[in-house]
């Protein structure tokens, strides 16, 4: 059985990359298209050409070479090289989670740290915090603009 | 069960991110028959990690995220994956730079 703390426990990954902060921070955002693995992660699959940070629109989206777009979610939080911050949807009809990029110097490399986190905004029984869990959503995002 | 031990339904799972599916539309944008999609889709909505509902005549599947632990698991795996692609990308452009 999972208890329900693990559950909601956010999710915490890392890794040291052999490339100075500014240059890792540049190569996850707009070197995207060049490494993530859109054909098994993303909604269209094989079909996607490339992810966009759009901070006028403040999202980040998917876009097929056809030009169809789907968002993956909202910037909320834009400091390069540091970090960044995305309400990311895991449905777009339940409230998101938040998924937070830090980049920190290494030794001559840098530390990229993703923490993935929000999951008792969607728990059950819990439809009552949606409105608490949008309040926090959007504060960040005012606290960002 | 190991319901996300396979390539196409974790793509499902993914598919289904950008919004509620119709089988017909979740199987032509997947290498697999529509019957294979379905047969993904029970052992997907048997373990919890999707829902289905009927609109007019259309069967309408999405994400249930109140089968809260498979999805959490889900991306526990999908930020794995992230991360690995991204490290051999970033070694591949020190190692350009070294030359």
């Amino acid at each position: 059985m999972t208890s329900h703390a693990t559950e909601t426990e956010a999710i915490r990954k890392s890794v040291i990359v052999p490339l100075p902060v500014e240059k890792a921070f540049r190569l996850f955002t707009d070197g995207i298209g060049t490494w993530w693995p859109f054909d098994t992660h993303s909604i269209e699959g094989d079909k996607v050409e490339n992810a966009v940070f759009d901070l006028e629109g403040k999202r980040l989206y998917e876009r097929t070479a056809d030009g169809t777009e789907h968002d993956w979610g909202d910037i909320l939080a834009w400091e390069p090289p540091g970090r960044f911050l995305l309400g990311w949807r895991v449905n777009p009809a339940s409230p998101g989670t938040e998924v937070e990029v830090r980049f920190a110097p290494e030794g001559e490399g840098t530390r990229v740290e993703l923490e993935h986190r929000g999951w008792e905004t969607c728990g059950p029984g819990e439809r009552s915090s949606y409105d608490g869990g949008w309040d926090h959503v959007l504060g960040r995002f005012v606290e960002a603009a | 069960m190991d319901a996300l031990g396979d390539g196409t339904r974790r793509q499902i799972l993914e598919r289904l991110r950008g919004g509620p599916m119709a089988v017909g539309e979740l199987a032509a944008g997947l290498p697999v028959s529509r019957p294979a999609v379905s047969q993904h889709l029970r052992v997907l909505k048997g373990a919890g990690l999707v829902t289905e509902r009927r609109n007019g005549t259309r069967h309408l599947y999405r994400v249930h995220t109140e089968g809260l632990a498979e999805v959490r698991d889900y991306f526990e795996s999908f930020w794995t994956d992230v991360l690995t692609a991204f490290e051999a990308a970033a070694e591949a452009e020190a190692e350009k730079e070294d030359e």
